[in-house]
């Protein structure tokens, strides 16, 4: 009994996509009924729910042939065929299956359904074992596949955004085939890399669990926006068409069972298994259009030379800048080649794009032999010409599990293709285009001619880059004895990427550049696992899961350059400037992990739960004194639902607490760090030498990062299913992070890597989910709400820096970071900008000297910001710079409302951030286009901007056509709080409407189900930030101007089946 | 439904929820300190302000510690203990109130610029600057001795307290060696030590020569030599003296030129002269002997560059023009470069020692 139920489990789930049921009953209706024996009879009855109400559209299944039989009418009634020792199951969806054994005197029956008290019967997975979500002690959250289709995207990750309380994922990139940033729980990292605009954040991404196998997904990111290789995001190498569900595990509890690569949090993703019993053909089609936001408006032609030649006249210091006026020939020379041109350089870039993917899914098979074949394909062509983003997948799988036997087998194997094109730019930054899209628009078209270098370079730079990625994975189970059971896996996974560049001689100072990336990885990763169950006299239930896992990875980059080819037909491999040109391996990796893992869990009539589980992570990167991390974690819980006082409550369905502690550990030695690097330097005897770099100086006992984390959650349904609420709020402490020190110069070296910085963060999430309408209702309403507050504080830094650190930039725009124990981690250290002065006499007089508040020597006057003299000297100078700003979310969340109505389905999905400072640098960018009216780039116009135009002006933005003043006083300078903006947002990520032909429509035009859709993505952004987009910044907030807009998404789609 | 099991869960979810609400003590976080630096430093501990006039003194790097900051100065001392307190008395003294711009049309317009403020003679601001103010001078404060061997006894020591919310920090033993006061600049007629006349640098020896302030000579002739007047470290045709003069209404400025009797020159002669772009003063009065204008002192007033200033300094051309041989326009320029620091009538008097300067054509 208890295998069969089981089986109609299984079919419950595999019902979500599989309308077979429906072709049955046709078959059974119109074929099977000349057919008909003597044994066949007709039963009636009425099906109702608890409180007695009739329930229309229930499903009745045969027991026994498990085809569907029909369904219940508008009154709850039905009549269906039925042979001997027949039984009927009847299923609902929000309501428990019912199978009702039919006795042979049974005419009229009536069917009781229970409402299925939402999400007991979810599972979870936990080290790699299923488990009851009923039982689980950790906080996690589960999406299922279908929230993620019908918005065709390159990367699934996109359309998690606002859908996990506590996952801040932000979308700061439209290059296609790249990721936003993705946070769980705050921040982990105080390593910021790089200077100026480029300065980013050290990725924490969680660990992605795909099918059963690890994936870091933070290794194609370590170098920032310099990074080296095709930069193709793992995530994006799979097809959102196969997804069958995503669970994010965020506590302590749920991820110390995955080791040190788990600290930041852990999402399993799980593909779809084959399950239909007859073979079906699905495929889902998407034709999309994406549109680049808008651009920034810039002054044509006549208007810009105008405008120029005004500027000029109005703010010129001397007589030599009007002079030079007639000597500036696009200014003052009708006859000159660049006086008549009106260029639109954005145009040239940046457009609008049609693309499209398909996915195929075939798949067959029941629960003894179950088969799936996948293919998709995407295209996606970016906004800036010359990127663009291509996919092609293809993913078997088959499960065995044979009648009667204890074995239990799982194949699968993967093969992607991710191509990627990312034209001049690195992906994520496009300078080039950027720096060309602020020409002049009295500069010519561009042509062979002008030898426009970075439009040509932005066009006709050919670039491939190519990530070829197969994998196959195997599982085994055997249940050896009842409740115990062992596990093995394996899986190997071969990853290429390549990456070819040819810049042609036009486009780079008439030299050809060559540049070739090639790198290999390999992982062989096993798993062997023991789990036991038992259970003593139904109360007292025990698990166990022992398991180690080992990974071998390799891997090994090189890149080669060759610079002044013959010319741009020949690209090597002679001819060429050995002098300039260079090779060699780029990286090197050899690593070994292996780990030991053992969890033990027990409840007590479900209603209490102990979970305890600990891992041993051992690595070679480890080094000899910290071989083996150790991850314990420890898991309560508390169905007070199941309490005798709470059962009689009508309202209360579902109530559970959870408490859990848990560490993860994440070694920081590399032997680079352990044992100091080693350069050839110099030379002794005559023979080369090879000494010690003495930049970083060896640190044998650096200690591992270590995570610790508390959770304490609340799950709530009440009134009937009507509201979910899920509640956790958690305290995160990150010890021992990595941090640079810097020595002083009578040791030798100049930093040492050391361990004594920590971060902590706590916060709250809540979601709650509203299904206001009854099941009965023929709208069909849900609206999710979730949103997580985050507050990270820098706990302790190096005793030597007495708690306080400043990190200087050292790239054009200054804007400092300030490290303060007690405070936000990430906060800005600027100029505090407080307006501008009306008049002269605004500025402020040293009454010890009697002279203006002055910079560089230039004293302020009207038209000049206003900056905040914090020390009060009436000098400004780098000790104004003061604390401000923290450019890290505090609140994000999101929403999401789904309306069904007949055969339509209106979706809406929609994120927020709250709280957060962006610096605005792509303002100050623009403004500072009007620093050279003699220069050729473009001019912007200003009407739109609050900014001080004639004295006595209250406004907010400096005068920006004194051109005079940029030199001396610097009116835009990046590293003033007049950029930091409030970077709250509330998103619009997506709509989607979909219409469901009738199914016996479309099976006169030969078809099992016919779907399409119309979607759009990234529609409308509401928030008080003046740029165009505050999602669109860099993990240190600030909004560069030589980023990759996200485009708009226009989208139709079909889902058909056959 | 039973109220008092909904109240029973009702607590149990607020007792669950409410512990975690007061979290930053919960967790133990650190409050947020402001950062005092221990590496706060003094390029130099030792202030050699001049008396008289306004000093700002002291380069403090405070190793971005957090702001406010305040300093105070603490134990007062000569070297040898015994406390001192000339330094902190409490004089008047001017202050900005507005920026002067060299544009004020009266004297009531610059002094409605500044005011009377009451300030200890030495003093500390939250910068970590020391100013001297003006109000001080050799009678209120002792200056260093006229030998030049201070001995420790006599020297003024004391330590400065730097503090801000986060704690504090001491820097001891400051040394403050003021000099005398020197109420004009250039100030190379008058030794600094003793304030006593210099001795002649081409005469040391003899006690009746002493050395002069001078003057730039541009394309001046001699009247008897026809040849251009030097001053060099050989010879000094035209020497500047400045000096107080009796019967000024207490803020006058004259300029006055002597030939080789010393003999006032009509200043009309300096015919290219530009009278009213001389100096900042007003009411002026051009006699046949010298030209006067009202001044406010100090001169100049600030160090904002003005038309009547350079380089920090008031700056004074006369020029006068004739016909050289040839019929060319010849143009002379004797200039001045100065400071006057004390309020009171001064006289600037510009003396041709060996020959008169030739004003006639040729």
């Amino acid at each position: 009994m208890e295998n069969t139920y089981q089986n109609y489990r299984f079919k419950k789930l595999r019902s979500i996509y599989c309308l077979l049921p429906a072709i049955l009953i046709l078959f059974s209706q119109f074929l099977t009924s000349p057919l008909l024996g003597q044994n066949q009879r007709f039963i009636k009855g009425l099906v109702v729910d608890e409180s007695n109400n009739s329930m229309p559209g229930v499903t009745i299944v045969s027991f026994k042939t498990k085809k569907s039989l029909g369904q219940t009418n508008t009154k709850g009634e039905f009549t269906v065929k039925i042979g001997d020792n027949e039984n009927l199951l009847f299923k609902f969806i929000g309501f428990v299956n019912k199978t009702v054994i039919i006795k042979p005197t049974d005419k009229n029956i009536t069917v009781v359904l229970k409402e299925d008290q939402n999400g007991l019967d979810e599972v979870v997975v936990r080290g790699y074992v299923s488990r009851s979500k009923e039982l689980s002690t950790g906080s996690s959250f589960t999406i299922s596949g279908a929230e993620v289709q019908d918005v065709p995207v390159a990367n699934i990750e996109q359309l998690l955004q606002g859908k996990v309380p506590g996952m801040n994922i932000q979308i700061n990139t439209g290059a296609p085939g790249f990721r936003g940033t993705t946070q769980i729980r705050g921040l982990s990292t105080l390593s910021v890399s790089g200077s100026g605009n480029e300065s980013f954040l050290q990725p924490t991404s969680p660990l992605y669990v795909i099918d059963g196998v690890p994936l870091d997904a933070n290794s194609a990111e370590e170098m920032g926006y310099q990074q080296q290789g095709p930069g193709v995001s793992p995530l994006s190498m799979i097809p959102q068409e196969d997804v069958e569900s995503i669970e994010i595990l965020k506590d302590a509890q749920a991820t110390s069972l995955y080791g040190s690569m788990a600290a930041y949090g852990v999402i399993i993703i799980k593909t779809k298994r084959g399950s239909s019993e007859i073979p079906r053909i699905r495929y889902t089609g998407n034709y999309f259009v994406k549109t680049p936001p808008k651009l920034r408006s810039t002054l044509g032609g006549n208007l810009e030379r105008a405008f120029k030649i005004n500027e000029i006249l109005q703010n010129a210091t001397s007589i030599s800048d009007i002079d030079k006026i007639s000597q500036t020939p696009f200014l003052s020379d009708s006859l000159n080649a660049y006086y008549n041109n009106s260029t639109d350089w954005q145009g040239l870039y940046y457009g609008s794009t049609f693309n499209q993917s398909h996915n195929l899914a075939i798949d067959g098979g029941d629960q003894t032999f179950s088969y799936k074949t996948n293919l998709g394909y995407y295209n996606e062509q970016g906004i800036i010409q010359n990127t663009g983003f291509e996919r092609y997948t293809g993913n078997i799988r088959m499960d065995y599990q044979p009648n009667n036997s204890n074995l239990k087998f799982m194949g699968q194997f993967t093969g992607q293709i991710g191509k990627q094109n990312k034209g001049s730019g690195t992906g994520l930054l496009q300078t080039g285009v950027a720096s060309s899209g602020q020409s002049s628009t009295l500069l010519p078209d561009p042509s062979f001619y002008t030898s426009s270098n970075e439009y040509l370079s932005a066009l006709s730079t050919d670039d491939d880059n190519l990530v070829k990625s197969l994998r196959a994975n195997i599982e085994a189970s055997y249940m050896i004895l009842k409740g115990l059971s062992a596990n093995a896996a394996v899986s190997y996974h071969f990853q290429s990427k390549t990456e070819s560049t040819f810049v042609p001689a036009e486009a780079n100072n008439m030299i050809t550049k060559n540049y070739a990336y090639n790198g290999t990885e390999t992982e062989l990763y096993s798993r062997n696992s023991l789990t036991y169950s038992l259970s003593l006299h139904d109360k007292h239930n025990f698990f166990f899961n022992a398991f180690n896992e080992i990974r071998i990875v390799n891997s090994q980059n090189a890149s080669i350059t060759q610079v002044g080819t013959a010319n741009d037909q020949i690209k090597g491999p002679i001819g060429f400037d050995a002098i300039k040109s260079e090779g060699g391996i780029v990286d090197y990796n050899d690593q070994r992990a292996i780990s030991f893992a053992l969890a033990a869990s027990y409840d007590y009539k479900k209603k209490y739960v102990l979970d305890l589980s600990y891992r041993l992570d051992g690595s070679s990167g480890n080094g000899f004194d910290d071989l083996y991390t150790k991850n314990p974690a420890v898991g309560l819980r508390w169905n007070f639902s199941k309490e005798n006082f709470s059962s009689e409550l009508d309202w209360l369905n579902m109530g559970a607490i959870r408490l859990s502690w848990g560490i993860n550990v994440i070694p920081n030695s590399t032997l680079q760090r352990i044992y100091g690097k080693y350069n050839i330097t110099g030379n002794y005897n005559g023979e080369q030498g090879i000494g010690i770099d003495y930049g970083t100086i060896p640190n044998p006992v650096l200690k591992p990062t270590t995570t610790s984390q508390f959770n304490l959650g609340l799950d709530l349904n009440l009134f009937h299913n009507k509201i979910d609420l899920i509640y956790d709020t958690y305290y995160k402490k990150v010890d021992n992070l990595l941090f640079d020190m810097s020595l002083p110069n009578t040791v030798g070296f100049s930093t040492l890597n050391s361990n004594d910085a920590a971060i902590s963060n706590y916060g709250h999430e809540l979601s709650i989910t509203f299904r206001p309408l009854p099941a009965t209702s023929k709208v069909d309403f849900m609206f999710t709400i979730n949103g997580a507050y985050n507050k990270d504080v820098l706990t302790k830094l190096p005793a030597e820096y007495g708690g306080q650190y400043i990190r200087f930039d050292t790239g054009d725009t200054k804007q400092h970071n300030l490290y303060r124990v007690g405070s936000a981690t990430l906060s800005n250290y600027l100029l505090i900008n407080e307006g501008v002065y009306a008049t002269d006499s605004d500025v402020p007089v040293n009454p010890k000297t009697g002279l203006r508040y002055q910079t560089n020597g230039t004293f302020f006057q009207a038209g000049d910001p206003i900056f905040k003299d914090m020390n009060g000297d009436y000098i400004l100078d780098e000790k104004d710079y003061t604390r401000t700003g923290n450019n890290q979310p505090l609140f994000t969340g999101g929403m999401s409302t789904t309306i069904g109505y007949a055969s339509f389905t209106l979706s809406i999905n929609a994120s927020y951030t709250w709280k957060r400072t962006i610096l605005n640098n792509a303002l100050a960018d623009r403004l500072s286009l009007m620093k050279d009216p003699f220069s050729s780039t473009a001019v912007v116009p200003l009407t739109d901007i609050n900014m001080w135009r004639k004295p006595g002006d209250i406004a907010k933005y400096p005068y920006a056509y004194n051109y005079t003043r940029f030199s001396t006083i610097s009116p835009f300078r990046y590293d003033q709080t007049l950029w930091a903006e409030d970077g709250s947002y509330l998103k619009i990520n997506n709509i989607i409407l979909a219409y469901q032909f009738n199914k016996r429509l479309v099976r006169t035009w030969g078809l099992n189900n016919l779907r399409v859709y119309l979607s759009m993505d990234n529609l409308i952004t509401f928030s008080p930030y003046s740029g165009p987009n505050p999602e669109n910044v860099t993990s240190m907030g600030r909004d560069v101007s030589n980023g990759y807009p996200v485009p708009r998404s226009y989208n139709i789609g079909i889902n058909i089946e056959f | 439904m039973d109220t008092r099991k909904n109240r029973y869960i009702g607590t149990l979810i607020l007792g669950v929820i409410l512990p975690f609400s007061g979290c930053k003590k919960l967790y133990n976080l650190p409050e947020e300190t402001l950062y005092l630096s221990p590496d706060i430093s003094y390029t130099s501990q030792i202030l050699e302000p001049v008396l008289g006039r306004m000093n700002i003194l002291g380069s403090v790097s405070t190793n971005y510690s957090s702001l406010p900051i305040t300093f105070e100065i603490k134990n007062p001392r000569y070297g040898n203990g015994k406390v001192y307190n000339d330094l902190f008395q409490v004089k008047p003294t001017y202050v900005w109130d507005a920026e002067y711009t060299g544009n004020e049309t009266t004297l009531e317009e610059i002094e409605s610029k500044r005011h009377l403020e009451d300030h200890p003679l030495f003093e500390v601001d939250n910068n970590g600057n020391f100013i001297l103010w003006p109000s001080s001078n050799n009678e209120l404060i002792e200056p260093r001795s006229i030998d030049g061997e201070d001995l420790t006894q006599n020297i003024r020591y004391f330590d400065l307290k730097i503090s801000n919310s986060q704690g504090s920090k001491t820097i001891k033993d400051f040394q403050f060696l003021p000099w005398r006061e020197r109420p004009y600049d250039p100030y190379t007629d008058i030794d600094p030590y003793t304030g006593e006349l210099v001795p002649d640098p081409l005469d040391p020896s003899n006690p009746n020569k002493h050395d002069h302030i001078t003057p730039s000579l541009s394309n001046v002739v001699g009247e008897k030599s026809n040849e251009q007047l030097v001053i060099n470290s050989e010879k000094r045709d035209v020497v500047v003296y400045i000096k107080p003069f009796e019967g000024g209404n207490g803020h006058n400025l004259r300029f006055k030129f002597l030939n080789t009797d010393s003999l006032p020159i009509n200043p009309a002669q300096f015919n290219e002269t530009k009278w009213d772009n001389i100096i900042h003063g007003f009411n002026k009065t051009i006699t046949d002997k010298y030209v006067q204008y009202d001044v406010a002192y100090p001169i100049p007033l600030t160090n904002i560059s003005t038309k009547y200033s350079s380089n920090g300094n008031a700056s004074v051309n006369f020029s006068y023009s004739r016909l050289g041989y040839g019929g060319i326009l010849s143009i002379s320029n004797i200039s001045l470069e100065f400071k006057i620091f004390h309020p009171g009538d001064w006289e600037i008097v510009f003396h041709f020692i060996n020959d008169n300067p030739k004003f006639e054509d040729d």
